[in-house]
């Protein structure tokens, strides 16, 4: 087992930048997930580290060997020679051959012999709980057995590192939260390091040791699932990884310990400390459920209005305006439309200088 | 398995893919380009390009402009494939809707037999015409008898063009009617709620979603009329009317007679200009009109129109015409073959005679000229059906840099006439030392083949391929597989049922062929086409007729054969 070291690493398409100047190191045996909206550039890196797509420069290297170096083309390694585990997102299993025929194919290209090759296959079947399926086509497969066999053939030759693009987008809902418990479990056993690309924040929070999140080919956060959570590095990620409301604000007074702003209602209101130090228009962000109903006025509680109410299962969302701005509220219980006074608690705010779709 | 298990390394097998790329690419670049250089040679020089005292000169191209008659010839071809195309679109897009989308009595067995003129060559089909239409054809005669005349003459521009337009009538049907049974039925539903009647969303909406097929097949039709040698040769002949064709087909098999090779490469060339700017053209248009193609996906059986009484006044006009166009010449070659000759005026099984076929059978060149056509259809076709695989996957599913390029010559054979394929190869093998030891074998004339339908064979096999996920080759490459690995044991065993229809399209195109082998066939090397056109000159009919049946019925077996045991659908 190695790191996974990429450099620098840009991919271009023409004038298309779709990968730019990113700087990743995994460790041995993490679980790194890459998460981002479709076309940020998460899978075009899956895939220049698998070889499947030619990045533009920059270095990819996994342990001592190099696997791809932009400033020496003759170093690259053709997918077939980089030993890497992929499941795609179509899982990709070959429709003419049984599952334990998919299986022994690349242990065929590696020259073992039959009877290590089913005590591999069977190994391997049996970590997926798959073994009493050896014999069947994958069209004769459900899509959650198919994306089994799909991770054993990845695993069968135990690559030192697996790559995971979106493998339980096809998955339906209560089937994709069963199947992430039990990759995580798998992979913590097998220690294998893994990437995982995914465009779901709940499976990326549910499984990563670290998250890197992406947009527009840019890394903008790379963090623990906690970190990217409660302290989002800008704008975007606070909007991408659940939601957040967000309010104009001026700032009137910046301090080590917090900051003071004044909302376009006249409201003040005390938040975390600005990293920078920054005068003028910005953005105090605040979660829909870190929002809480105030019995009095008192430290950063403002009057709102309820104006409409919406029934999630779980929780009450509620639409609400105060003065031009409308923002978001979640609560457990229900209240009544109309009038109300609402705290944004400081340590719920976080402070951005550009806009959240930056 | 366990952290500490060891990972397998990856497989060190020598890829070889790189070689595999490059020696395709350049071996379809040479038998592609190959034929033309000769020709390109040829027609700027003064005199028969193997001869060592060959000086350049425009003067071909001169005599071109200037001689009278070659002009009349150009006119004759730009008409005679004008009207093909016209006809063909008329009947071919009438019948298409008639049987995609109306209650018609019989339409499906109706439909078979409308395509049969295309399994056969045109030769079979101009040589049938002769038999019934003809000045001393037996429908002709029997007009003549009935009513005192036949108001027809085959032996004209106009009648080759009606014959021609006929025989590709079902290219046209084809490909309407896929675009008939393509085409949602809810958009002529939805114009039915809006108030329209039957008829009116007939017109409305669903022929004017068929408008890319009519164009496409269309300019298809126009090409095949211009490169059209068989219907022009027949019929042009006893009335000394010439296409580019015929005179290519004449002064080059004449040329030991009458050396005119100077002039044959310039009409050469001229002919492969039109022909390329034609299907440049169609790609164009075929870019434009993808426009409107919005009907994808879904093949849910469109409704049908119900033609009331009317569809017994169809019925009786769609057999009349099958009848007369399409059965009745079959049956005339069937019959002509049995007989000593055809005439409405003696009952038939007076004259029946099997003559011809022991002719056939008593005579070597005949029974080696069948031999060979089945020899050159069944293992040219499997050397066909691979070697364009690869260049499909080459082109297609590879890293190769130049992929691109090679799809581009490889489908370039579609803007090359078989005679001027068959023209260019027989230059070559003159003129290129050390090609005479293939000279005149079955060998050449596979590869000539090869080459004019590696089109028709990407065209088979691409659309499969790109129904292929490329995750699939994308997962064997990531298992260790490399780019040649990964095409012989997972692409082309899913490609499977292409490779066959590829096959069997490569065999029927193969076994009808007759206009590329024309120079290139020698005393050992004939095939049933080749040897019908000597025996049609030499006005040889009943053996022309015998293996014109032998032919049909080689053809009939192979496509039962085809659809039983390979599963295969030629032609829809």
């Amino acid at each position: 087992m190695a790191d996974l070291v990429l450099e620098n690493l840009t991919i271009k398409y023409g004038d298309v930048t779709a990968v730019e100047n990113l700087n990743i190191t995994v460790a041995s045996g993490e679980f790194l997930t890459l998460l981002g909206p479709s076309g940020c550039g998460k899978s075009t890196t899956l895939f220049s580290i698998a070889g499947l797509n030619h990045a533009t420069s920059g270095t990819i290297r996994l342990g001592d060997q190099i696997l791809f170096d932009g400033s020496n083309p003759k170093a690259t390694l053709p997918p077939e020679k980089r030993n890497i585990g992929l499941v795609f997102q179509s899982y990709a299993l070959w429709p003419h051959k049984t599952v334990a025929e998919n299986l022994a194919f690349p242990l065929q290209l590696r020259k073992i012999g039959k009877s290590e090759r089913d005590a591999l296959i069977k190994e391997s079947l049996d970590l997926v709980e798959m073994s009493p399926y050896a014999d069947r086509y994958p069209f004769e497969l459900s899509g959650g057995q198919q994306q089994r066999v799909a991770l054993a053939r990845a695993l069968v030759y135990r690559p030192p590192l697996l790559l995971l693009d979106e493998p339980l987008s096809n998955l339906d809902a209560k089937l994709r939260e069963r199947a992430r418990v039990w990759l995580r479990e798998l992979q913590e056993r097998l220690n294998v390091t893994t990437i995982y690309v995914t465009h779901d924040q709940s499976e990326a929070l549910a499984v990563s040791d670290r998250i890197g999140v992406m947009s527009m080919g840019l890394m903008r956060q790379l963090a623990s699932p906690k970190e990217i959570y409660e302290q989002p590095a800008d704008a975007f990620v606070a909007d991408f990884i659940g939601s957040s409301n967000f309010f104009e604000a001026k700032m009137i007074e910046s301090g080590d310990a917090h900051a003071l702003v004044e909302l376009p209602n006249g409201t003040r209101i005390r938040t975390t400390p600005a990293k920078r130090d920054h005068h003028g228009a910005l953005s105090v962000a605040i979660r829909p459920e870190r929002i809480e109903v105030a019995a009095e006025a008192g430290e950063n509680v403002m009057d709102a209005v309820v104006r409409q109410k919406i029934y999630l299962g779980s929780l009450w969302q509620y639409e609400m305006s105060a003065g031009e701005t409308s923002f978001r509220m979640q609560l457990s219980q229900e209240i009544d439309e109309g009038p109300i006074k609402v705290r944004l608690p400081r340590e719920a705010t976080t402070i951005f200088t550009e806009s959240a779709r930056g | 398995m366990s952290a500490s298990a060891l990972s397998i390394p990856p497989p060190d097998a020598k890829d070889n893919s790189r070689l595999i790329f490059w020696g395709i690419s350049i071996l379809t670049t040479v038998l592609v380009l190959g034929p033309l250089v000769p020709i390109f040679t040829q027609a700027f020089l003064d005199r028969p390009l193997y001869e060592s005292s060959a000086a350049f000169t425009t003067a071909n191209f001169i005599r071109l402009i200037t001689e009278a008659g070659i002009g009349r010839i150009f006119l004759n071809t730009l008409y005679f494939g004008a009207l093909t195309m016209v006809i063909a679109q008329i009947f071919g897009a009438i019948m298409a809707v008639l049987v995609g989308r109306t209650n018609l009595p019989g339409r499906r067995w109706l439909g078979e037999i409308f395509i049969w003129p295309l399994f056969v060559s045109n030769l079979i089909i101009a040589f049938g015409w002769i038999t019934m239409y003809g000045p001393s054809g037996y429908i002709t005669l029997l007009a003549k008898s009935l009513i005192g005349g036949a108001p027809w003459n085959l032996y004209s521009v106009t009648g080759m063009g009606i014959v021609a337009g006929l025989s590709q009538a079902p290219l046209t049907y084809l490909m309407c009617l896929a675009a008939v049974n393509k085409a949602d039925p809810l958009l002529e539903d939805a114009a039915r709620s809006a108030g329209a009647g039957p008829f009116r969303a007939l017109f409305s909406i669903t022929l004017p979603m068929i408008r890319p097929a009519v164009i496409y097949s269309a300019s298809l039709n126009f090409v095949i009329g211009i490169e059209m040698l068989a219907i022009p040769l027949l019929f042009g002949g006893p009335s000394n009317v010439q296409t580019a064709t015929t005179f290519l087909y004449n002064n080059g098999i004449n040329a030991s007679v009458r050396p005119e090779y100077g002039i044959v490469g310039a009409v050469a060339i001229v002919l492969l200009a039109v022909v390329a700017l034609l299907v440049w053209l169609q790609g164009r248009l075929m870019r434009a009109s993808g426009r409107f193609v919005t009907v994808r996906g879904k093949a849910s059986r469109p409704n049908t129109l119900d033609l009331g009484v009317w569809r017994w006044v169809a019925f009786a006009l769609v057999f009349a015409f099958t009848f007369l166009t399409i059965i009745s010449i079959f049956g005339g070659i069937f019959l002509r073959s049995a007989v000593t000759f055809l005439t409405p005026l003696i009952p038939v099984w007076k004259l029946f005679t099997l003559n011809h076929y022991e002719l056939i059978w008593n005579s070597s060149s005949y029974m080696r000229s069948i031999s060979n056509s089945v020899i050159v259809s069944l293992v040219g076709a499997a050397i066909g059906t691979v070697f364009i695989a690869i260049i499909t996957l080459i082109s297609r599913r590879s890293e190769f840099r130049h992929g691109r390029a090679l799809e581009y010559m490889a489908l370039f054979p579609r803007s090359l006439p078989g005679i001027i394929a068959g023209l260019g190869f027989f230059y070559a093998l003159i003129w290129v030392p050390g090609m005479d030891v293939i000279r005149g074998t079955i060998i050449v004339l596979i590869l000539v083949f090869i080459v004019r339908y590696i089109p028709i064979g990407f065209a088979a096999i691409s659309p499969a391929l790109s129904q292929i996920s490329e995750e699939l080759d994308r997962g064997a490459r990531i298992s260790g597989a490399n780019w040649w690995t990964t095409v012989t044991r997972i692409i082309l065993p899913i490609l499977k049922p292409a490779l066959f229809s590829a096959y069997a399209l490569l065999f029927i195109h193969f076994l009808k062929e007759y206009v590329t082998a024309a120079f290139l066939y020698q005393p050992g090397s004939e095939i049933i086409g080749t040897t019908m056109l000597q025996l049609v000159a030499q006005g040889d009919n009943g053996p022309v007729s015998a293996l014109a049946t032998i032919q049909v019925a080689i053809t009939a077996l192979f496509v039962i054969l085809a659809r039983r045991l390979l599963g295969v659908k030629i032609y829809g």
